[in-house]
């Protein structure tokens, strides 16, 4: 996630007393438990004290009051996008736009790092590139905008977004895009020399560190790849790569309720991600609650009919549950989804 | 305010109103392993021809064979190596395969020559099985290869006889490279029959490069085609018929590593697992009707416990928590989780990698070779890899083998730095086996390594613990007794199981001779065998720390 200054100051509490102003607000809804602004502000001074999960659910009491409010949703966006629940974000911010045009250019970028991190290339590509010309010297549009082209595959365009960045000078944000793409391209040890620096440029950097642990696992380096993903936690509780990842880890291992826990987080981030319920219907089978893994499973299934592993875990599930009509088809739609997977994976390619 | 005082290695926690103490284990005495091939004179060492051309099969060289091929009692060792490529020929001694025999003292003489085993037209040779196939007392030896395969018949004096045209065995597509193989009599008749691991479709002219960055790497597997494993029936006289398609064997198409044998649902027949690199893992199950039914999925040991198909190398199926059913084990390359799977009384696998610790143990080791072996003769079968990476790529591409050693069976734990210099050799390690080399009831290793002489592995034996190797002499059954399921009851009531196999980890043979581990027990209250024919025969009170020849009986 790319955490950007504030794009809106509208509402800000006095400045100095936080805890002050939101007592004084606090007293003053008492009374006036309708007044719109006095709770919006009660919202913008507990997210300012960093109680976003406050914040929001004052605004969300606002909202009841105000429902069309652009000030009040660009807000309740931010604090959603303070907590990493992106998709709650997102949604404030496109409704804001949509009453207030005025915000578009505030909310742009805002808007496409969510998308970023929901893996919504696609969408955060349809919103910088009509920006490409204007924005050609702000690194941070860059950055967005290089990630989302290399998200999408689309490495040649990213790359010369990279190479833009790099014009200006050395930068931790090319460095881990870089990295991204090398990785891509299987060239571990040069992935790895990037996101070291980038990481040693700014150890900040949301996503550095978990780019690195998911580099170190395909390196097959666990325990370094624990350590940069718990890293990657400590600055952002619910980065979903790293969650998603430590998930795998921990049910690895069999520690079933702390796999559960990151996957929860997980989804916390991108919610109804198919990998991650994948994943938590394996932890239903494995720890002896094959008819949850079942219902969870036909779900995935059915709406992503292409998910061949969770096709094949089915089948298991089924076979579990005695249900060997039901396991068999499912193993013949597995097995055919990986054979397609095979047949499609054409060209050489290294160990 | 609490105080802790350390004396002698145990801790004395005192609290106000309480007393605890808590003891710390001492560390049981283990046994180590000295290298003695350096005191025999031969040439052999494993040669895959890499000259910087990285050609796909060269990962994969240097089986190994532990059998008595000259009925002495002692057993010997064979090995399989390379080709010169893109020839694929053995143009030169450096690429012959070897026979060793055991002269007791320690040393080992190469006896290929005499044996008539060079195998000089030979292409790159991968797996090697040892059985005896004819049941005329000898054992034989069935080499896998890029190119054809070969069946060697042992002719009792010393030599051997290249008998695959006459035998029927040596057929299988065009292009095919077997790795491994595996001697059992799955329709229980009494004669030997032989499963061949398949890997894929490869010729030299068929090879692709595949760099990164101009730097060449050995390619993916998903580059080269799946291929079906071969199944070959034992008619007698010394025939055998390609009965892969009417077994089922020829409907799934894998990329097949190592194979391991066993009774896993306890219905008398044997099964086989058939571990896959990159595609997922196949589990024969036998349907006693001259059929198989693969299970993998039922079993759930298709893919890993996310559903994902590894790089599956070597496999094993033995009973490491003596409950009386086969458990499985397969390893596969660093970052991956290698897989144990303890069997569900005959009806399922349950993963138990994470609970096992060897998840945690495992993911930085490349594993090939593997096994049960109970190297300290505790009672609890241990695990057992042989490691190194694919490719020369760092500083950690060399590596040790690793021993898991079995706490209480549930529980690994990696004791590898304990057992001594030459156990901890870093390499490219390939094949191993497990055989008990100078008969003193303790399981040697024999590891080879790309590139390097094989090490011989001599257990020192030392820890005080008792034993039993048992030698099994099939009469209705196959004469070397594989698949005789043994039970293993000691006086104080301990039970442990194994079954007979020469088939395990990855490209390689053990010793068949079945061996138990008895820990501080050395009184024996009874040995069941369940043979292949279906007869049990019960011993009682036997003396432990020998070899005990068990005959089949009449009926």
């Amino acid at each position: 996630m790319l955490f950007l200054a504030p794009a809106v100051r509208a509402q800000q509490p006095p400045a100095g007393d936080i805890e002050g102003a939101i007592r004084a607000y606090r007293e003053y809804l008492e009374t006036h438990p309708d007044s719109v602004e006095a709770r919006s502000n009660l919202g913008a001074a507990l997210a300012r004290a960093g109680r976003y999960d406050e914040a929001i659910a004052e605004y969300g009491r606002a909202l009841t009051k105000s429902p069309e409010n652009p000030a009040l949703l660009l807000n309740m966006g931010l604090a959603y996008y303070k907590t990493g629940r992106l998709a709650e974000a997102a949604t404030r911010f496109e409704r804001a736009v949509t009453l207030a045009p005025q915000f578009k250019e505030q909310v742009t970028l805002l808007l496409a790092s969510c998308d970023n991190s929901l893996g919504k290339y696609k969408e955060a590509i349809a919103l910088l590139s009509p920006l490409e010309l204007e924005k050609s010297a702000d690194q941070a549009f860059d950055y967005l905008y290089g990630a989302a082209l290399i998200g999408d595959g689309q490495d040649a365009r990213g790359a010369a977004v990279i190479d833009r960045i790099l014009s200006r000078g050395e930068s931790a944000e090319a460095r881990l895009l870089r990295g991204t793409l090398k990785q891509r391209a299987h060239d571990y040890d040069g992935a790895l020399a990037d996101i070291e620096k980038a990481i040693a440029l700014n150890d900040k950097l949301p996503g550095a560190h978990a780019r690195l642990g998911e580099l170190l696992l395909a390196k097959g380096e666990i325990e370094r790849a624990r350590a940069a993903l718990g890293q990657e936690l400590a600055l952002d509780p619910d980065e979903f790569v790293s969650n998603l990842n430590l998930g795998v880890l921990a049910k690895q291992d069999q520690q079933y309720v702390e796999a559960r826990r990151y996957f929860e987080r997980a989804l916390k981030a991108h919610p109804n991600d198919p990998g991650v319920r994948y994943q938590m219907a394996n932890v239903d089978l494995a720890t002896g609650h094959p008819d949850e893994a079942r219902k969870a499973l036909e779900a995935l299934v059915g709406e992503s009919p292409d998910f061949a592993e969770a096709h094949a875990t089915l089948a298991t599930v089924y076979y579990r549950l005695q249900r060997s009509a039901d396991g068999d088809r499912e193993r013949a739609i597995a097995q055919k989804l990986m054979d397609q997977r095979d047949a499609a994976e054409t060209g050489v390619r290294a160990r | 305010m609490r105080r802790w005082l350390v004396i002698g290695g145990w801790w004395l926690v005192v609290g106000g109103c309480w007393l605890v103490v808590r003891g710390q284990a001492p560390e049981p005495r283990r046994p180590h392993f000295t290298d003695v091939a350096p005191t025999s004179n031969f040439a052999y060492r494993t040669d895959n021809n890499f000259t910087g051309r990285k050609y796909f099969p060269q990962t994969m060289c240097g089986g190994v064979a532990a059998f008595d091929f000259d009925n002495d009692g002692r057993m010997d060792l064979f090995f399989t190596n390379g080709a010169k490529l893109p020839e694929l020929e053995k143009t030169d001694p450096r690429f012959y395969n070897c026979l060793l025999r055991n002269r007791g003292d320690g040393t080992f003489e190469d006896v290929t020559a005499h044996a008539g085993l060079l195998g000089k037209d030979l292409g790159f040779s991968f797996g090697v099985a040892a059985g005896d196939y004819d049941n005329d007392g000898f054992e034989d030896l069935f080499v896998c290869n890029a190119g054809r395969n070969t069946l060697y018949h042992n002719n009792g004096d010393g030599t051997f006889t290249d008998v695959t045209e006459r035998s029927g065995i040596g057929g299988k597509p065009k292009d095919v490279l077997s790795v491994a193989a595996a001697w059992f009599d799955y329709d229980n008749d009494g004669k030997l029959d032989l499963i061949v691991s398949n890997y894929t479709a490869w010729t030299p002219q068929t090879d692709k490069i595949c760099a990164v960055n101009g730097r060449e790497y050995y390619c993916h597997p998903k580059v080269y085609t799946n291929v079906a494993h071969r199944l070959y029936h034992n008619l007698g006289n010394g025939r055998f018929e390609d009965v892969t398609e009417a077994s089922g064997f020829g409907k799934e198409l894998g990329k097949g590593m190592g194979i391991a044998i066993a009774d896993f649902n306890g219905d008398g027949y044997m099964d086989v697992f058939v571990a896959n690199d990159t595609v997922r893992n196949f589990l024969f199950i036998n349907q006693k009707n001259g059929t198989f039914k693969e299970s993998g999925y039922e079993w759930g040991v298709a893919f890993d416990e996310s559903g994902n198909a590894g790089s599956s190398m070597g496999a094993d199926a033995k009973d490491y928590d003596n409950d009386g059913w086969p458990d499985l084990f397969y390893n596969n390359l660093k970052g991956q989780i290698w897989g144990l799977y303890r069997n569900m009384a005959g009806k399922t696998m349950n993963y138990v990698s994470g609970v096992s610790s060897v998840s945690r143990l495992s993911v930085r080791s490349s594993g090939w070779s593997n096994g049960f072996v109970d190297y300290n003769n505790d009672g609890w079968k241990d695990l057992y890899s042989s490691n190194g990476d694919i490719d020369n790529m760092g500083e950690i591409s060399r590596q040790p083998d690793t021993m898991f050693e079995n706490v209480d069976g549930k529980q690994f734990r990696d004791v590898s730095s304990m057992l001594g210099a030459d156990f901890n050799h870093a390499g490219f390690q390939r094949g191993s086996a497990f055989v008990d080399l100078n008969n003193d009831g303790f399981e040697d290793l024999v590891v080879t390594s790309l590139d390097e002489k094989p090490r011989i592995l001599l257990n020192s034996a030392d820890n005080g613990n008792h034993w039993l190797l048992v030698n099994t002499i099939g009469r209705r059954s196959n004469r070397d007794g594989i698949g005789a399921a043994l039970k293993l009851t000691t006086a104080a009531g301990r039970t442990l199981y194994n079954h007979v196999t020469t088939s395990d980890g990855f490209m390689s043979s053990s010793d068949k001779r079945v061996h138990f581990g008895l820990g501080a027990e050395k009184d024996i209250k009874s040995l069941e065998i369940r043979w292949p024919s279906g007869i049990l025969q019960t011993l009682k009170k036997v003396r432990a720390d020998r070899i005990l020849t068990v005959t089949e009986p009449a009926r």
